[in-house]
């Protein structure tokens, strides 16, 4: 046991070094004020106030979480299907589907996103054949559904992987008895199947708001230069404008964002429990 | 009993293969209502997969299941008439107690208040009122199995299916949810279809017992049936213990076994019918010597709490003995003192000449060559010998690569063997040569021995193998020396298997007495 504890040591330096000292310092700027050195610091709420107060940052925000939950939404919807389909077959086939479905992430994310700017750009390859049916070309590249659409293609594996494994790993008895007790192929899914691999949705929903809200090189490439997510206006106080405090600030508004619908998450997969006591209660 | 019952189920000719395997062999039994059965077989007898086709969760190869009346092969799993109590419970981890056991009501979407009621009802019936809260994950494994089973009767079935559903409690658990289950069964009155390996629980619930091997149904009956008139050797042994002897039907009423004729309650057998005969380990007497039908010798006495096991040896096992010739050291070093070989001189049957070759002479020779040096073995490249079938000594000469060589005698003789038609058995050794060093080193000395001596036994009537269980030697194998040792081989005698509350001395010479009821004659089984 000793020498298992002793082996977590590097790490612990690791994520005091790399993690927690980045953040306290992430806190620090958010609270201070520009050109600060070690000797005076002049704490301020000012870069929130900035934020708030101005509408274009606001807008960014909402178009950020919009974007995120839509692509939350539709790796739900289409990944759970897939998912199902994955835990359902044999065990050799149910190799190669994984496989199949995490082979694209063998591949640098740019370069993926590259091909599909090659697809949906104006002379890409789907309006060229838009073009060949005598159809209108049509703008696909630079909207809102080019971000979608390469958020879900790289983040939709995580919903896959986390949902198939919760659906794999349930234990095939409590089916035959749902089919025992009388329920058919649809109640038991509703009844039994669904609710059981809940934890797995939950954990693939962290997995892909998680990126796709902070994300900046999706929409910078697939939105526009123009483009612009809470990601991409960090990196622009950052890189390109150079004020850090402010910067810092966006971050921490962020992450609390973050840990919020992290927790009305999680409190929807527990919340199934407490109607169901209440339920319960009712009994008496 | 009264036998004016309805059959309730009716398997016919059924069989189950999963792919090309045959689980299931043509099964036929019939089951009546408010029955308790149970399906007894050791793990791979198909007990559980005859269950699961009546469950629907399986699909029979060939057969019908007529379930009150109507072919259901065809009814899935949902729409049948029934209920499964699983092994390992399948209680959905996300429902709390009421939930779980209301499942089946909620999907034939009864009335909220019905279904209140039921269910409060079912927690009655198994002791659990006020558990309509908890949380199924964090319940004892018998409260468990406790709420499975209502969650199945809830749904008033005509039949419960219960797949060894004790099978992972503790055994003082075990005991009382066997009473409690057999409660259940009678106070709802339906027909309980149970599933298991542990004959102790069939006997205790049942109301008829099918016992199970191989796919195939070996006897169905009461328990006291079961357990008194066996109907093959499979099931007297499967069923509680039983001492089971190979005799002979003389007559009506007289049986012989062991060379003595005993007065019985059987018949209906052929004449000179060879049989099985079963006497239950309580059902033997220990006498004095004079006063028993039998006698024989206490091999062990164990304590078991309740009563003592003693083991009587009625009829000594078949024995052989042979000469060990023990040498000392007898290695061949080379010339430049840089190999070591050595063999030993050995017996052969006559009848076995014609089976030599290189490699049986080397291994029955235990011909080894090494290097002095690094101590490894090195090949045996060449051997020489002219061996014919005739009865003689014939010279051999193994020798490695380098030329290092050594002799040896291999003595041709026609085997000698002990026959006890008694027993109907023989058996046969030869004598054998061996160093000081080979003893002192075997890991094994009982295994080494048989090999070494060529230690056979088989039945006279169909030469099958018989097992050499004795082997004793006049020898202290850490200290030997050279010389020449006896070894005895001998295969098990008659024992039997005595329940007693008196105690017997280990050694001592006993009677054994039973009554004529006692004896329970049994067709051998035709495989």
């Amino acid at each position: 046991m000793k020498t298992f504890k002793r082996l977590t040591i590097p790490y612990i330096v690791w994520m005091v070094a790399m993690i927690v000292i980045p953040m306290l310092l992430i806190v620090l700027y958010a609270f201070t004020k520009q050109g600060n050195d070690v000797v005076s610091l002049q704490f301020t709420f000012d870069n929130f106030k900035k934020f708030f107060t101005d509408p274009d940052f606001l807008k960014t925000l909402w178009l950020s979480l919009r974007i995120s939950l839509i692509t939350t939404v539709l790796c739900v919807c289409i990944g759970y299907p897939v998912a199902y389909a994955i835990a359902q077959a044999s065990p050799k086939k149910r190799n190669l589907l994984i496989l199949l479905v995490t082979l694209p992430m063998w591949i640098n994310m740019l370069v993926r996103t590259y091909a599909w700017i090659g697809i949906l750009a104006d002379n890409g390859l789907i309006n060229h054949i838009l073009a060949f049916f005598g159809l209108e070309p049509t703008k696909l590249l630079y909207t809102d559904f080019a971000v979608v659409l390469g958020m879900v293609y790289n983040f939709i594996p995580f919903m896959i992987l986390q949902i198939e494994s919760s659906l794999a790993k349930m234990d095939k008895s409590l089916l035959e008895a749902a089919n025992d007790l009388g329920a058919n192929r649809f109640q038991r899914f509703k009844n039994i199947t669904f609710p059981l691999s809940l934890p797995g949705v939950v954990s693939g929903i962290t997995l892909v708001f998680l990126p796709s809200v902070s994300s900046f090189v999706i929409p910078k490439l697939m939105g526009g230069g123009g483009y612009m997510m809470i990601g991409n206006v960090i990196e622009n106080q950052f890189i390109s404008v150079g004020e850090w405090n402010f910067g810092s600030a966006i971050s921490m508004i962020m992450a609390v964002i973050i840990m919020i619908s992290m927790y009305i998450t999680r409190r929807l997969d527990k919340g199934d429990d407490t109607v169901r006591a209440r339920k319960g209660g009712n009994v008496q | 009993m009264e036998m004016e019952k309805k059959k309730l189920i009716q398997f016919k000719n059924i069989v189950k293969d999963f792919d090309g395997q045959l689980v299931l062999k043509g099964i036929n039994l019939d089951i009546y209502e408010n029955e308790f059965v149970t399906l007894l077989g050791p793990s791979g007898c198909g007990k559980t997969t005859l269950l699961r086709i009546l469950g629907g969760f399986l699909e029979a190869s060939e057969g019908h299941v007529i379930f009150d009346g109507e072919d259901i092969a065809q009814l899935p799993p949902y729409k049948r008439e029934l209920n499964t109590v699983f092994q390992k419970y399948a209680l959905f981890p996300h429902m709390n107690v009421y939930d779980n056991i209301a499942f089946g009501l909620k999907i034939k979407k009864m009335s909220k208040d019905v279904i209140e009621q039921k269910v409060l009802k079912m927690l009655k019936l198994i002791n659990l009122e006020g558990f309509e809260k908890k949380d199924v994950t964090l319940l004892s494994g018998g409260q468990q199995q406790r709420i499975a089973i209502a969650r199945a009767l809830v749904n008033e079935p005509k039949v419960l299916l219960l797949d060894e559903p004790l099978g992972a409690l503790d055994l003082k658990l075990r005991k009382e949810m066997q009473y409690e289950l057999k409660k259940i069964q009678q106070e709802v009155g339906i027909t309980f279809i149970y599933v298991t390996h542990d004959q102790e629980e069939a006997l205790t619930m049942s109301d008829k017992i099918v016992v199970m091997k191989d796919g195939e149904i070996q006897q169905v009956g009461t328990p006291t049936d079961i357990y008194n008139e066996p109907e093959n050797r499979y099931v007297a042994n499967f069923i509680g213990e039983s001492n089971i002897i190979p005799g002979v039907m003389l007559e009506d009423y007289k049986v012989q076994f062991d060379d003595i004729v005993f007065d019985c309650v059987d018949f209906g057998f052929k004449e000179r019918e060879q049989v099985d005969v079963v006497i239950r380990p309580e059902d033997l007497d220990i006498v004095k010597e004079e006063d028993g039908k039998m006698t024989g010798i206490v091999k062990s006495v164990l304590f078991k709490g309740v009563h003592y096991e003693i083991m009587v040896e009625t009829v000594p096992g078949t024995r052989v003995s042979v000469n060990m010739q023990v040498t000392k050291e007898h290695d061949i070093t080379s010339s430049d003192a840089s190999e070591k070989i050595s063999a030993n001189d050995f017996y052969v049957d006559i009848e076995d000449v014609k089976d030599l070759n290189d490699a049986e002479i080397i291994a029955r020779a235990d011909a080894q060559a090494w290097e002095t040096q690094e101590d490894e073995y090195i090949s045996i490249s060449k051997i020489e010998y002219d061996i014919k079938e005739e009865i003689g000594t014939y010279p051999v000469t193994f020798a490695t690569s380098n030329g290092t060589s050594v002799s040896i005698d291999v003595f041709v003789v026609q085997q000698q063997y002990v026959e006890n038609p008694k027993a109907n058995e023989a058996i046969a050794a030869f004598n054998f040569f061996k160093t000081v060093d080979e003893i002192k080193e075997s890991a094994a000395l009982d295994t080494d021995l048989k090999t070494w001596a060529n230690a056979q036994s088989w039945k006279l009537s169909d030469e099958s193998d018989v097992e050499i269980s004795n082997v004793e030697y006049d020898f202290d194998p850490d200290h030997i020396t050279a010389g020449t040792y006896q070894v005895t081989f001998s295969t098990q005698g008659r024992e039997f298997k005595i329940h007693t509350t008196d105690i017997a001395e280990e050694g001592a010479e006993v009677g054994l007495t039973f009554f004529p009821e006692d004896i329970h004659v049994m067709s051998k089984m035709g495989f």
